[in-house]
């Protein structure tokens, strides 16, 4: 089970992905709603693993996880894209994303993808 | 013609007995004793160890086979490339994505995509995929990039075993055009037309994540009395079907003095 950071502008996401990573087992240590509080939470939580959305005002997802792979390079970052935005998992995969989930998205898949991340 | 051991239904009984597969027929023996072109067939779905095809400009004949998936596969690759449908060349990748994580190892498949009677058939060198038609639960005409380059293609989304899939089929534009046309057409039946309130909206996407009610109603400050009323809109719009009914109770005095004889004793 991991200490997750969940990153999302939107409160409606960030509480569903709370709900199931909770279900899971996972302890949610943090929430950020952009890229900067994202990077800032980053270095004071350390958790073992961030879902980061792609698409957020000021800082984007992109960005950020570039930010905290700069601070930390073993970091592992999960992307959330929405439909339509898969373009964006090229992009994030040369900036270090270790998996990626697809909104809307089921918590059993998420569940799954969170462990892989976690235990690689 | 090759011959194959299978088994086929007849008067609700499956009977064992053997089957001929040719290029462009294949012969089912005693008891049935028919032979069919595959140009005749009009539809085929695929069930495990089994499949039903139905033949006739009026869909009269239907046979249920079972068999080997060996066997299976070729009598269904004959049937695909030759049966009356929409028929078309054309890369696709099935699935693609699957309950919103993407599948990192998911590649494009050569092959032809056959749209039938019920379900879309995709098959090539390795692999024959279903989408049902009953199961499909959206059709978008959009890009995605490959090799570099941003190419038009279908996006189709379905159920599978409870989770949301998505597939992607690829080939020219003006193919692509005709092939998402036709699929629109034959998925008509679930668009959704009415307009969604937004909260009902929410609810609806609480259930698609697997959120069961109490989690909707910690989630979105909702009394159990207004979840309900937002389910029976989405049940009213055919967005939602009941799965189960559940009760709420209180405990009666009976049921109070259990408890407080329970903590009482030794063993509570």
């Amino acid at each position: 089970m991991g200490r997750i950071l969940i990153v999302d502008d939107t409160m409606f996401m960030r509480t569903l992905l709370k709900n199931i990573l909770f279900s899971g087992g996972h302890d949610i240590v943090g929430e950020a709603a952009d890229g900067a509080e994202a990077l800032a939470k980053y270095r004071e939580l350390k958790p073992d693993l961030v879902t980061m959305d792609v698409v957020m005002p000021n800082v984007n997802g992109i960005e950020a996880l570039k930010a905290i792979k700069a601070a930390n390079p073993a970091a592992k970052v999960i992307m959330c894209t929405a439909v339509g935005q898969e373009q964006m998992v090229k992009l994030a995969v040369k900036s270090g994303a270790r998996g990626y989930i697809v909104k809307p998205f089921q918590a059993p898949k998420v569940l799954e993808e969170v462990k892989n991340v976690l235990s690689a | 013609m090759k011959s194959v051991p299978v088994k086929v239904e007849h008067e609700g009984k499956w009977i064992p007995t053997t089957m001929g597969i040719g290029e462009d027929r294949f012969r089912i023996n005693a008891p049935l004793e028919r032979e069919i072109l595959y140009k005749s067939v009009v539809d085929l779905e695929g069930k495990k160890n089994q499949v039903v095809i139905t033949a006739g400009a009026e869909g009269e004949f239907i046979y249920r086979i079972a068999s080997v998936e060996k066997v299976l596969s070729v009598l269904k690759k004959f049937i695909i490339t030759q049966a009356s449908a929409y028929r078309l060349n054309a890369f696709f990748m099935s699935p693609a994505i699957r309950g919103g994580v993407l599948i990192q190892n998911a590649q494009w498949e050569k092959g032809a995509i056959a749209v039938m009677k019920t379900g879309i058939w995709f098959v090539s060198q390795e692999n024959q995929v279903c989408i049902p038609l009953e199961e499909v639960t959206g059709i978008e005409l959009t890009s995605r990039e490959i090799q570099e380059k941003d190419l038009d293609v279908v996006k189709i989304d379905h159920l599978s075993e409870n989770e949301v899939v998505t597939s992607f089929v690829l080939c020219p534009l003006t193919t692509l055009q005709v092939l998402y046309n036709f699929l629109k057409e034959a998925t008509r039946d679930t668009e959704v037309s009415e307009e969604i309130d937004p909260l009902v909206g929410q609810v609806a996407m609480l259930v698609y994540s697997g959120m069961d009610s109490s989690a909707i109603e910690n989630m979105l400050k909702l009394s159990h009395k207004d979840l309900d009323a937002i389910y029976e809109k989405l049940l009213a719009v055919g967005l939602a079907e009941v799965l189960y009914i559940r009760k709420e109770v209180q405990l009666t005095p009976k049921g109070v003095r259990y408890i407080s004889e329970t903590v009482k004793s030794p063993m509570g």
